[in-house]
């Protein structure tokens, strides 16, 4: 590239600078000889970031799963035909209190208190079924004996004759008040 | 091309590829080393690797700038983690000590390094390129990863700039630059 006026002088600049960075530069053997010794494999935080919030979406997404399937009613067709019956869950926790036997080893005792939590949690969720299954059952009820406030303005005397058919083999006595008046 | 050859051309570009990695780097020496080896290290990890599709000399600047940028990020990140303020993160200032402790430079020379710290990235890039390494201005738009036309803007507008901010600072050579401009002016 042909170099006119002011290229040259930055030029000149450039060269200088060139003359003093190559004065500088550390030799050749040792940058070669440190990136040798420098660990290979690096993971980059964005790799690490990267890892952690897939992670997190993962256990996210299991526990939504469990969740999700724990909290499905488990009742199938005979949904709207259960008894009332007093919500007292079955299930008995295993007594956990007292003294612990002697002997006993920790891990037995966590097991206990696992299986103490898992009962504890089943409890509460058939307490919540029925519960609910007994609301549902309370509002059938009132919606079946419901009546609109209006409803007396709809009613009169002749009720019974107007809800009525005339009947095959019935007197015309009867039948002429059917008739308009003359 | 084996290890023990690459090795040797390495070893012929290694003063420019400082060059170039401190430019890279905002004149930043332990930064720009810093570069140099992960980019010798790509190399023998075999991460970055030479396919014949431009001159060495021009694949291994690019790497160095890939490298340098790929670094400047994650130092930002490590300072922002770091809590540092955000007016020491985003400036990239030489250190005032390193501008005039490692050689006798000339008052001119510190100036002119300086201009360069003002002007924008890829003007420095351009000019750095062309005027310091020797390169071409489709070499240099290759080493930029950008089109010929561009580069040359880059350039041209570089020039501009740096003749700009030089004359802003007083730098005497400011007269002879304007009589070029207008030589009927003098």
């Amino acid at each position: 590239m042909e170099l006119v006026g002011e290229e040259k002088k930055i030029q000149a600049l450039f060269s200088e600078l060139r003359l003093a960075d190559e004065q500088a530069a550390p030799s050749f053997a040792g940058v070669w000889n440190r990136a040798q010794l420098r660990p290979r494999t690096r993971v980059s935080p964005l790799n690490v970031s990267f890892a952690a919030a897939a992670f997190a979406v993962f256990v996210a997404v299991v526990a939504l799963a469990l969740w999700s399937s724990g909290s499905r009613p488990q009742t199938g067709p005979t949904n709207h035909t259960v008894a009332v019956t007093p919500a007292t869950p079955s299930v008995t926790p295993p007594t956990t209190g007292g003294p612990t036997p002697k002997g006993r080893s920790v891990v037995e005792q966590r097991q206990a208190a696992r299986n103490l939590r898992a009962a504890r949690f089943a409890a509460r969720q058939k307490a919540e079924l029925l519960a609910a299954r007994r609301a549902e059952i309370r509002d059938a009820t009132a919606i079946s004996s419901w009546q609109s406030p209006t409803a007396t303005l709809l009613s009169s005397q002749n009720d019974a004759l107007l809800n009525s058919l005339p009947q095959l083999n019935e007197s015309v006595k009867e039948l002429k008040s059917f008739l308009p008046n003359k | 091309m084996d290890i023990a050859e690459l090795k040797a051309e390495l070893e012929q570009h290694h003063a420019a590829c400082f060059g170039w990695a401190l430019s890279c780097c905002a004149r930043d020496r332990g930064e720009a080393e810093e570069v140099l080896q992960t980019v010798y290290l790509k190399i023998l990890e075999g991460k970055a690797r030479f396919r014949g599709e431009a001159s060495l000399k021009t694949w291994l600047f690019a790497v160095i700038r890939k490298t340098a940028a790929t670094e400047y990020r994650r130092n930002l990140l490590r300072k922002l983690r770091s809590a540092v303020s955000s007016e020491q993160v985003s400036k990239r200032e030489p250190a005032g000590g390193e501008v005039d402790a490692a050689f006798d430079r000339s008052e001119e020379q510190v100036r002119f390094r300086l201009a360069l710290q003002h002007l924008p990235a890829r003007q420095r890039e351009a000019l750095h390129l062309v005027f310091y390494e020797d390169l071409s201005l489709r070499e240099a738009a290759e080493v930029m990863g950008v089109s010929i036309g561009s580069t040359r803007q880059h350039y041209d507008r570089g020039k501009k700039r740096l003749r700009e901010v030089l004359e802003r600072t007083e730098v005497d050579y400011g007269i002879s630059w304007r009589g070029k401009e207008n030589p009927g002016a003098v």
